[in-house]
Parts: structure tokens; sequence; C-alpha cells
């Protein structure tokens, strides 16, 4: 069979209509290319309005959900959950929804180009990679991939090792507004090894979550959307009590029972003297909390002792109590010491590897080691090297570090070091118009690929991409461009592409037991892992931590703050566009969940401060720190600090389409360089400065602006 | 008086106590507000986009929305989401204000549907819509190559001057009616789930059979924390929610 | 033919010499012309044009461009998001003129026809022009309703068409009745207006020559003036003035039922279909005192047949009617307030409270303190121009009353989430390009149409006569019926 099959053999092969589930066996190896053929010919099984549906992997962010995508004749019409998927069991979020308008965005780079916009043929972009790739010494390049724990980037680490170069950073805006670092680094200090965490929030009782914004992006927000709902309403006659510290009203927040406006930085002082009062309250005398005072942490939490005690009762009255550090927590001078402090109350509600506690992730089923993101610190490296002339090639993917990389790093400066920049980008972000070479990789609806998970599955998950559509463009996968000049410069990888290292990397699977699919070869395994969007175990595979963080005293510093403003900035990632959603039109406009606004950027402002400062809704201010500034609209939030103001990050592109550019501002313009125990930033802790400008620019809201305050107030 | 079968129904004629047919239960204690519904519906039924300016001035097309609406001030500021769409009322005060009977009633499957190539545009269903969930074509929005793409073909592409809202996925219940017809069944429960209720991630949105008692959408209506929306009116919504028990509260 | 005598005011003056002239100077029909002269100078209104008309027309006529050909076309071609219509106002200003237009189309009838069928004599000289703006103010009202629909090239899918899918109009829509009930107004006030032109058209074929001859010769449908047309004449005016009548009600309290029997606070009240009749009246004769104040002003010999009593009567008028809406008003108000319904209230304060309360506030002052403030001074009411200003108001105050009505009520609804807001756009040009119109057609109308029934006129002053009762002149009249 050759290596070009077409369209219809390729749908034989690997797709199957979700709906019927049958298993394919003996059909031969699946296709590697994917080549357009017209339909004038129609398949024979391909009937007018019948649709087939094809499993894939979700990489709208690192959650790693499975997809069902539905197309129909050589079109994906609607992305669908991938209810065999153990992480998100058939559902998705807003984001995955809106893939499509990815795949057919209509700002796509269509094809391999150079700096001035020249359209280069695949052939010589090879020629320049391989180029890039002999030219330079090994510890001159650079490979810069994205926050998913995916095949690329365990490639890319196959191909740092062959040529000698450092292994490649993960990095993601997320991954550094959820501190994931500073988790792992807690975990490794508590638990003895470091791993990503699974809080089994379906099965508390009582949930403290300190500033976890689980419902809306953190870590897997599908699958602990429905870790809480079970939480909720899962058991007949019994509900689940959440319990939310943050400094505003989050999606998370409002679903709270409790919620309380803390002082940012002062989680984990809350942390420990809820231990102590609940230990206090059990009658036990824990080591941990022997130094710890409650007074001066509910002085800085801005709480009555009353009340931490009142919850320290709910607390410690539970039998099935959890405690969830978020990440604002955590991305604080003292995240480290809050983040142990937090995940100590799971201690001493001895739930660690209990029902309805905290658990290790699984380990992956391929490459099955703890791969962790890149700190702040790690890439602050990178950026020293890169302005130094260093790094002489820089690789990146699946990425855009010029506006997730806060700009205090001053990663976009160093980038004009670099003398190769490579990107790999489906779309003309702000990195990809300052590289050297733009080589777009498929989206991810166009490709193969499988991902590991952070958290999200109880059971042991690899979930499996394949290609929904062929290529829209004239894009080739990444890993084959790599592999083809790998070969031409003589350092061959034994893959013949990037399906052959897929399936190398799959076939020890096709022997495990215990699979949720399990073949006698790897053929047929294959078109089972496409069939199913991946492949995963029956049974859980979590890891019970052990701990004596409670025999050792527990400290934790107070929170240091950038700047010397009277506010504190309080940034999170927007639920709905996360890190990358600005150029998909539908999520620009779905509207965000807590202010309804939809197309730009806000800040939230409590009233009562936006009186003392002559504020109104939509009056442009300046957001001064040291660092930078931003203008942006006011946004009245009945439900903020007084001395907190809020704004989400994901827009505020000077590239990127033009759904995303020039609209909105980037809060990370605003961070400076701190960076906690773990090397995480320090963002959180920033104040900021309240300039008036005078001007105003009207916000889109969802909202009626009288209706949901009363028109008295307006 | 014999009927005459070439006049539709202004309104369903909804004898007491005689229920609808598809329904849905909205669980507000677990919806997260997380708009995943809303987006699922504009992929699902080709619901295009309008810009900045439009949505800002009530011109979005959503056909699904999440309302929040405040309650106390700071700190005893609370909360909660509450997604609505058309509510498929039984007795629809849309319908018999319509002119060209472009608002009509489905006899087959109790629902209110709109068609979209009879409307001329008076916008009266939309004013006498209690829920405000219908949405017009204020412009022919733009589709920019190659987001066409994407257009679902079992969804009509509607034109400017066109209402348009929710329509409980009809398209998805007679692709199940059909594949229940041709195995010689009908449709099981759980079957048809229109985008919103299949996307939802909290599971907070059941749909279903509300005429048949053991549907999951039956039970869950019939909990003691289902209540309508405007019920006073009798506009006999299908839709069912179920309170929350979520009560932010601070100190 | 009986006579009675009855007397009229100023019947007890003491210097009699004077006051029978000042009872010819003051009164019309006490002040005959020869029938050739008044003939002359009524065929001399319509010609004689000078070249200001033709400025001013063309000036008109390209507002009408502008505004009904360039500004709707462009809405037709991209959709009404150029209007200011959202959600949840999804009625604006096109609708706010539509009912603004209705009613200034019913003065021209309710003057004519009820003032006929009372046998109100001051109406003589200027039923013709109530009952041109009625024609005109309604293809004004048909111009808003079209620009307000989405699909307007559609339009006749609201005609009871056979059709190949025997699909049928939706009789139960207010929408549906409003169509109909317009249209039979607009068929009944035309052949109202028609019907008496009939003389007078046979009167002007006789004094013309060239088109405007074969022009008259046609409309006139023959006319010769034989005692049997006059009788039938006549008995068609009769019964025109009492069927008219209904049909005047019958329309405005079904464009009130557009709102009245929807579902929405505020709009839900069983009183807005007098409320409206009221309503459009009080717009409609307001408006007819002006148009008389511009045909008085601009016409050749119009100051003639157009005097100070006609204002003075159509003053009292005024001010009856403003009484009598602000009753409606206050009616409409209390019992919606006092019902304590949440989401009335939220509207009813909205009303005053809200972004648009300066309108409420100006429709009360336009519509209640100007005209009482006003009309109770007989030297204002005889004041041309100050009637003029206070027509103006009024029809600024019933405008408003429409805008409150429409777009401030459709803002508030029951999902306080989608409280909306409305910020008028291509339904400004629209407007003006109507207003353009509609005089535009006036003062066409005013070059083709005698704008003063000679004949009724003439009628009017055979049946006034002065008579000496001793040294008291006595106005007399003679009942021609």
């Amino acid at each position: 069979m050759s290596e070009n099959i077409s369209r219809r053999d390729f749908i034989k092969l690997a797709g199957v209509t979700a709906a019927t589930a049958a298993v394919l066996t003996g059909c031969g190896p699946a296709s590697r290319y994917v080549v357009r053929e017209p339909y004038t010919k129609m398949p024979e099984y391909t009937y007018n309005g019948q649709s087939t549906y094809y499993a894939t992997t979700c990489r709208e962010c690192a959650a790693g959900c499975g997809l069902v995508v539905r197309t129909m004749q050589g079109r994906a019409l609607k992305v669908e959950g991938n209810k065999y998927n153990p992480t998100n069991l058939g559902k998705t979020c807003a984001r995955g929804q809106a893939a499509l308008q990815g795949l057919y965005n209509p700002d796509r780079i269509q094809n391999p180009v150079n700096q001035k916009g020249e359209e280069m043929d695949w052939d010589t972009a090879i020629g320049v990679v391989a180029e890039t790739l002999g030219k330079y010494q090994p510890d001159e390049i650079a490979f810069l991939t994205g926050l998913a724990p995916d095949h690329l980037f365990d490639l890319f680490g196959e191909v740092a090792k062959t040529f000698g170069a450092p292994a490649p950073l993960r990095y993601g805006a997320l991954g550094m507004f959820e501190a994931r670092a500073t988790l792992g680094e807690a975990a490794r200090a508590l638990f003895g090894q470091p791993n990503n965490l699974f809080f089994d929030l379906a099965g508390a009782e009582v949930t403290f979550s300190f500033g976890a914004n689980f419902l809306e992006t953190w870590v897997s927000p599908v699958a602990y959307t429905r870790g809480f709902a079970k939480m909720r309403q899962g058991t007949p006659g019994k509900r689940g009590y959440l319990v939310h510290f943050e400094p505003r009203l989050s999606q998370t927040a409002i679903k709270a029972d409790e919620w309380f406006a803390i002082k940012p930085g002062s989680e984990g002082l809350l942390a420990l003297a809820l231990g102590k009062l609940t230990a206090e309250h059990q009658g036990k005398v824990i080591a941990a909390y022997e130094g710890v005072d409650v007074e001066a942490a509910a002085e800085a939490a801005g709480l009555e002792i009353s009340t931490l005690e009142r919850l320290a009762r709910i607390f410690g009255n539970s039998r099935h109590a959890l405690a969830i550090p978020g990440g604002a927590p955590l991305a604080q001078s003292n995240g480290l010491d809050s983040a142990k402090a937090i995940l100590s109350l799971n201690a001493l509600a001895g739930n660690l590897g209990q029902p309805g506690g905290v658990f290790l992730t699984p380990a992956a089923p391929v490459n099955d080691g703890y791969h962790r993101p890149a700190t702040v610190r790690e890439l602050a490296l990178l950026v020293e090297k890169m302005a130094s002339g260093q790094i002489k090639a820089l690789f990146v993917h699946g990425v855009n570090p010029v506006f997730e990389i806060p700009a205090a790093l001053g990663f976009s400066a160093a980038l004009d070091k670099v003398e190769t920049v490579i990107s790999f980008a489906s779309f003309p972000d702000e990195t990809a118009v300052r590289a050297d070479y733009i080589f777009p990789d498929h989206t991810g609806l166009e490709s193969w690929g499988y991902q590991r998970l952070a958290s999200g599955a109880k059971e042991s998950t690899l979930s499996g991409a394949q290609p929904v559509v062929a290529p829209f463009y004239n894009t080739r996968a990444t890993a084959d461009v790599i592999l083809a000049a790998a070969e031409r410069i003589g350092k061959p990888l034994p893959y013949k592409d990037e399906v052959a290292f897929i399936q190398s990397k799959i076939e020890s699977l096709v022997t495990t037991e215990g699979g949720f699919h399990a073949a006698p070869e790897i053929n047929t395994f294959w078109a089972q892992f496409q069939q199913f969007g991946g492949w995963w175990t029956n049974d859980e595979k979590l890891g019970s931590p052990t701990s004596a963080v409670l025999d050792r005293p527990l400290a934790v510093r107070p929170a240091e703050y950038q700047g010397n403003g009277e506010y504190h900035l309080f940034t999170y990632v927007s639920p709905i566009l996360g890190e990358a959603g600005a150029n998909k039109p539908w999520l620009q406009e779905v509207p965000d969940p807590t202010t309804t606004v939809m197309w730009n950027t806000w800040v939230e402002i409590n009233p009562k401060t936006a009186e003392t400062l002559g504020l109104h809704d939509d009056d442009v201010v300046r957001i001064v720190s040291p660092f930078g500034a931003v203008e942006v609209s006011v946004y009245l939030y009945p439900a903020i600090r007084p001395d907190v103001i809020a704004m989400p990050f994901g827009q505020g592109h000077a590239a990127y389409g033009r759904y995303a550019e020039g609209r909105g501002v980037n809060p990370a313009d605003l961070f400076g360089g701190a960076v906690n125990d773990a090397g995480d930033l320090a963002y959180a802790g920033l104040k900021v400065k309240i300039e008036k400008t005078g001007q105003k620019k009207q916000l889109s809201r969802l909202e009626s602006r009288i209706g949901v305050y009363g028109y008295e107030e307006h | 008086m014999a009927k005459n079968h070439n006049i539709p129904e202004y309104k369903a004629e909804w004898k007491a106590g005689e229920e609808g047919k598809w329904g849905m239960a909205i669980d507000m204690d677990i919806c997260t507000g997380c708009n995943a519904c809303v987006a699922a519906c504009a992929m699902e039924n080709n619901i295009p986009f309008v810009g900045e300016e439009d949505a800002g001035y009530g011109r979005g097309m959503h056909w699904i929305r999440i309302e929040r609406l405040w309650e106390g001030k700071y700190p005893e500021v609370k909360t909660e989401f509450q997604p609505v769409m058309c509510q498929q009322c039984g007795s629809a005060p849309c319908e018999p204000v319509c002119p060209v009977f472009a608002s009509v009633h489905s006899q087959a499957e109790k629902l209110n549907v709109q068609v979209y190539n009879r409307c001329v545009g008076t916008r009266y269903c939309a004013n006498n819509c209690p829920y405000v969930v219908r949405t017009f074509n204020w412009r022919d929005y733009d589709r920019p190559e190659p987001l066409n793409n994407q257009l679902n073909p079992d969804v009509t592409v509607r034109q400017r001057g066109v209402m348009e809202k929710c329509t409980f996925c009809v398209q998805r219940i007679h692709k199940a009616q059909d594949q229940a017809k041709s195995e010689g069944r009908e449709v099981f429960d759980g079957e048809v789930q229109p985008a919103c209720a299949q996307a939802c991630p909290a599971d907070a949105i059941v749909f279903g059979r509300i005429d048949d008692p053991e549907s999951r959408v039956s039970k869950l209506a019939k909990q003691g924390r289902g209540y309508k929306l405007l019920e006073d009116l009798n506009t006999l919504p299908q839709v069912t929610y179920l309170k929350g028990g979520s009560h932010v509260r601070n100190g | 033919m009986s006579v009675m005598a009855k007397p009229l005011a100023h019947a007890h003056g003491h210097e009699e010499h004077d006051h029978e002239a000042e009872l010819r100077k003051e009164h019309l029909l006490l002040d005959p012309k020869p029938r050739g002269e008044m003939n002359a100078m009524v065929m001399d209104m319509m010609g004689g044009t000078t070249w200001k008309f033709w400025v001013v027309a063309a000036i008109m006529g390209a507002l009408v461009l502008w505004g009904l050909v360039y500004s709707w076309g462009i809405m037709i071609a991209q959709g009404l998001g150029l209007a200011g219509v959202n959600q949840p106002v999804y009625w604006g200003l096109f609708l706010v003129h539509t009912v603004f237009w209705i009613g200034i189309s019913h003065a021209g009838t309710f003057v004519s026809a009820l003032l006929r069928v009372f046998k109100a004599e001051f109406r003589r000289p200027f039923t013709r022009a109530a009952e041109l703006m009625t024609t005109f103010s309604l293809a004004q009202a048909a111009v808003m309703i079209f620009a307000h629909m989405g699909r307007v090239w559609l339009a006749y899918w609201m005609f009871p068409l056979p059709n190949q899918r025997q699909l049928w109009p939706n009789f139960h829509s207010p929408l549906m009745w409003d169509f109909l009930a317009i249209n039979t107004y607009l068929l009944s006030s035309t052949m109202y207006l028609f019907l008496p032109l009939i003389p007078d058209l046979a009167m002007a074929r006789d004094r013309s020559t060239g088109w405007r001859r074969k022009l008259y010769s046609i409309l006139a449908l023959g006319w010769r003036g034989t005692e049997g047309e006059w009788t039938h004449l006549r008995h068609a005016l009769n019964i025109f003035a009492f069927a008219i009548l209904p049909i005047m009600f019958s329309v405005h309290t079904i464009v009130s039922w557009d709102f009245a029997v929807a579902m929405r606070p505020g709009w839900s009240s069983t009183i807005f279909g007098p409320y409206f009749v009221v309503g459009a009246i009080h717009s409609g004769v307001a408006a007819v005192g002006m148009v008389l104040v511009a045909v008085r002003a601009f016409i050749k010999n119009m100051d003639y047949f157009i005097r100070p009593e006609h204002f003075d009567a159509l003053g009292k008028l005024m001010l009856i009617i403003s009484m009598a809406w602000a009753y409606f008003f206050f009616n409409d108000f209390m019992v919606q307030w006092y019902g304590g319904d949440r989401w009335t209230d939220e509207l009813l304060h909205f009303h005053e409270a809200g972004k648009w309360g300066w309108i409420w506030f100006l429709m009360l002052i336009c519509n209640i303190a100007v005209p009482w403030l006003t009309l109770w001074n007989k030297t204002i009411r005889r004041t041309p121009w100050a009637m003029f200003i206070i027509g103006l108001l009024i029809n600024v105050g019933m405008w408003a009353e429409r805008f409150i009505i429409v777009p401030v009520s459709l803002a508030i609804n029951r999902m306080p989430f989608r409280w909306g807001d409305y910020e008028p756009g291509v339904e400004v040009p629209i407007f003006i390009g109507s207003v353009a119109f509609f005089i535009l057609l006036y003062m066409l109308a005013s070059r083709i149409l005698p704008l003063v029934p000679v004949w009724e006129v003439q009628e009017g002053q055979m049946a006034h006569s002065i008579r000496k009762y001793g040294k008291e002149p006595v106005v007399t009249v003679s009942d021609l019926e």
C-alpha cells in the first residue's frame, strides 16, 4: 500500500461513526498522510446527509479532553465531547466548542513563509530547518513548546537529545497563572515525589478552595466541573459544601456556599490558622501548627476570628474535607509556603488517598515521568541566554511567548538577538510575525498526536489525536518537518514520520493489560486508538500520597508585594478565552461568566472604591505598575474587595489575526519579574495605581446596565 | 366544526393537565455559568457572531444566555447563574401575534417553531415573549471564508430581517426519530441531546420526554426544587429550573 | 325647507351699524361673495405658482430622496441594524411614527365627518384641507410600517393572496387587524375626500384650459350639477360621514391593541383603546390647526376663507380634547400604578426616573400644561402663529407619548438581565423624509385640487344671512337638508 492514500481510504481505515462504535480489525497499515481528493466520486459508504465522526483530542488548553468531531463530506461541522475519554466523559467547555473556529480561521497561515512573507515550498522549508539544526552548536539551539505534554514535546525531547541540545521547555501562560510548578514542588516537598495532584471533589463533603478556579480554567476545568456537580447533586440527600477564599467573586466563588474576599497573599496564613483551629476543635496537638498566630492570620486575611473558628468547626466536623490550593495564592512571594500550608489541611483532614481527598495523578501510559512545565525562573534563564547571543536558534511550537511571557522578562527584546527563529504557528501570532520563518503546523484537528493529562482523570490516560479533516492549507506536521530535517543532515531519528513515532511510543500499550481496548498487534490497536480517541486503563490508577507534613512546624512568611500602588492587582485567565482563544470570533462573543463583557478587556473595581475615585462604568483608566501601564475601561464589579482591582488575561494582542489584534489590553504587561521559592512568577503580589484618563469607552456587555443593579444607581 | 387543515394552529390547543413532549430540566445548583452551552449552541445552529459594537447594543444572536443578577451589596453580595433559552411554551405568547404564521406550534413535536422563510420581520413575537429569548437578524452578518465551512447543513442559515430562536435542536430530534423509526423502536431516553445539554460539563441541562414519567427529565422536574420561569403568566413552559441551594455569603 | 333663526355670538351688541360689519368680518358664512368671484379666487389659488414654491418643493423633494429613497434603500439593503432597534427594544421610532401619522390622520376625518354629522358650520372652509391631511399622513404611516419590517420585500405576504401553499395570513394577529383596519381607513377616507371634491372639480373643469381641463374632466366624472346629482352626493356624504366615524374609532383602537393585547407590563391596559383615539384626535386637531395656519400664510386668498373664528373654534376643541387626554392618561397611569405589579412598577418608575424621564415630562407639559395655560385665552386662540406653536407643541407632546409607549416601555420587561436601551439611527432621516414627503404631497395637491370646498362654503353662505329684527341684526340659518 502506498504511503499516500486517498482521503476516502483513510476514512475507511481510521474513521468510524462514534454512534455505532464498531471495532475495526485487520485493515492493514493506517495512513500517514492525508491527501485531498475532490468529492466528485463519492466514497461508497458516504451518504448524503450522513455524518462521519472522528475521535480526537482538544488542543484548546492543556487539559487533554477527548473530542468527537462531526464531519460531513470532508468538512468538520461540530465538536462534541468523547464520552469514552475519562477526562471529560463526553463534555466540553466553551473553548473546546469553538475549536472549529481555529481550524477554519480566516487568518491562518496557509503556506510556509519567511519573514518577508514570501511563500516557500516545503522542501526548502525542511532545508532551512536542517541547515539551522546543523549550523549551530547544540547548546545554541532551544526548543520552546506549549503547555500540553504531548507527543511533540516527547519528540522534541528526543531530537534535543540526539543533537545534544538542552531539553525543550514547556510553557504556557495558563501554567504560569496557575503556578503549576509551585504545586508540583509543594507535592515533592510534602509527598516525597513531584507529581500532579488530583483532588477528588466529587467525594468531598466540605471543600475549602483557596482561590482554585476549578470551574473556570484551573488544570482540567471540565473534569473538575463534573466533580463539582457530583459533589453537589451526585448523591441524593447529600450536598457538598463549598467555601471559597478569593479577593473577587469569581465564577467558582459564585457557586460556593460561602465566599470570603480575603487579602491577596494571606491564603497560606489563613490555611495555617484554619489548621490550628481545626486541630484544636478536634482536640489534637499538631506539631505543624504550633507556632501559628491565629490572630495575625485573621487580621492578614481580613476575617473575624469567630469566622475562622466557625469554618474550622465545619472543616473539622466533616469526614470528607478537602482543601484545594489555586493558582493566584501560589503566585505570591510566599506561594510555596502557602501551597504546603493549604495541602497540609488535607493531611489534617486525613484525606490523603481517601475518597474525597487528594491523590497523585496516575502515571501516564507513555513517558510516565513527571514533566513539570518550565518555571519563569527557567524562562528568565533562556531569555538571558537569548539576549546574550548564546542561543542562536529558537524553535517555537504551540506557544506564543511574546504574548504569553510577561513583558518584564524581556523575551521580546531578546528575540531580536536570536539569529534564527523558526515558528511552527498556525496563526500569525506575535511570535510568529517576528520569526524568521513560519513553517505552519496543522491545527489540532488536522493532525496526529497523543497527549498525557495534567490531572482530571482517575485512570492512566493517553488521549489520542487524529486528523478529522484533510489539512485545509499547505501546512505540514512539525514532527514530519523535524524528522525530515534531522535525516537530511545525517542525524536521523529512528522514525520514518510522525505516525511511526506515535506508533512506536504506544506500541508497549498493545500488550498492556487492563486497557479500555486491546488488540493483538499494533495495526489493529492503532485503528482502535483512533477510533476511541486514545487509550486508558479500565481501573483507577490514582496514587496515594503519604506525608509527614504535620510533624514539622509549618510557617508562611507574610507576602511581599511589588509596586507601591494602593490596589492589589488580581489577574485571572479569562474563563472563556483562555490563553489563546482570542482569535476565535465566537469565543470573543461568548460573554464572560462574571461580567458578561464581550470582545474586550475591563478592570473590575468595587463600586465603593470607584466612588471615592470618582470613576463610573466605562471610564477609561490607566493602571500603572512599576513595570508598565495599560489603559482599560472600568467595570464596577459589586463583588470584589475594595482594595483589589481585577483584570482578565487573554486579550491585548498586537497580532494574532483580525479578531484578536488591537482588542483589549494585556494585564501581564504590568507584571514584574519577581518569582517565588519554586521559581514561578509572583504576579499576584502586585500593587498598582489607578490614574484617570478622562476618556470613556463603552464595554459591550450582555447584561443590562440598568436591569441588574436597578437604574437609580446610574 | 370540521377543521381546515390548511390553516395552521395559531396556538396549541392545550388542555388542562395535558403535558408537552420534549422538555428540559436545568439544575441551577450545579450550573457553573461556564457558557459551554452558549458556545455549543452557536456552533450547532449556525448562529452568526455580530462583533463588539452590535453585541454591546443588544444585538448578540445568542439563543441561550446565562443570566446573572446581583443581590445585596459587598460583602453580602450574591448571585447565581441561570441559563435562559426559549422555554417552548405550551401556550406561547409569540404565536398568535405573528401576522404570517412564522411563529407556529408544531403539533408533532409540541414545540414552538419559527419558520424562517415565512418571517417578514415585524418582530411582534419578540415583543410578546416574556423571556426575551428571540433574536433578530439585524444585518447579514459576515462569516469570512473559510469560516463558512463549519456551517451545519441540518440548520438553515438565516437572512437579515428574520427572527430566530432556540429550537431545542429540533434537527437532532428529527434525526433520532428517523434513526429509531428505521430500527423499529422508540427514541430512548437520552438519545437526543440538544447541543447545550450535550456540552454542559456539569450535566446541569437534562433533556428528554416530559410526557414519559420514567425519563430522567421528568423525574428531575418533579423534584421539589423545580419551578418554571415566570410561571404566573401561564405560558406553560417546557423548561423546568431546579432551584439552586447556593447562597453565597460572607462573614 | 325649514327656516330657523338662531342668534350667534355678538348678537347683543349695542353699536348696531358697526355690529353688522363686524359680524361679516368675523364670520365667513356671513360674508358672502358672488359665486363667480369666489370661484375665481379658488382657481387663482391653484395657479399663479411662484419660483419660491418650486424652491421649497425642490428642497422637500431632495429631502424625500435622501430620507425615503437613499436612507431607506440602504437600510433595506443592509438590514435594520442601521436603525436603533435591538433586543429588547424590538420596536422603535418606526412604530412611533406609524402611530404618530395615523394619529394625525385622524383629525382630518374627525373634523370633517364628526362636524358634518353634528352640523358644525365652522367646518365648511377647511374640511378639504383636513381630509387631504388624513390621506397624506396615512400614506406616511404606511411608509413607516413598511420601513419597520425586517423583510419589506415580502410585505405582500400580509395580503390574503391565493398561493400554491394555501398559506393564509394569521387573522389572530393584531398586526393583521391593523393592516386591514388601516387599509379600510385609507380607502374610505380617500373616497370621503373625493366625493365632496366632485362639484369643485367640475367647477375647476369649467374654468380651466389645457391639461388641467383634461385632468378635471376625468376627475369630475361628468358632474353637471343637476338636482339629482346633488341629492345623490348629499346622500352619499351623509352615509360616509356616519360610516367613517366608527372606522376612524376602530383604526386607532386597533392600533392601540397592537400594544394592549401584548403580554407586557405597561402595555396590557384595557383603556388603551379610547386613550389612543383621544390621543390621535389630540395630535390630529393640533395638526389641522398647524396646516390651516400654514395654508393661510402661504396660499393666496386663503385669509378670506380661514379666519380667526376658525382658530378660535379649533382652539376650544383642542382644549377640550387635551382635557380628555389628561383624563385618560391619569386613568391609565393611576390604575397601572395602583395595581402594584412588580414589573409595571419598574416600568412606571423607569418612565419618570429613567434615562428618558425628560421625555415623559415633556409629554405632560406639551399635552396638558401648554394647552391648559394658553387655550382658555380667546386672544391666543385667535392668533394664528400662537396656534401654530401650540399645535406644534401638542404634536411634540403626542410624539413623546408614543415614544414613551414604544421604545421606552420596551426597554423594561420581566427579565431584568435583558433590560435595554435605545438610540435612534436611520429612523431619523427616514422620518425627516416622510415629513418632507407629506409637505410635498400637500404642496402639489394645493396646485391641483381646490383646497377650499367652494360649494360647501357657498352652501353655507346661502344658508346664513343677517336679518334685522327692529334695530337688532340677527343671524339666521336655514337648514338646507
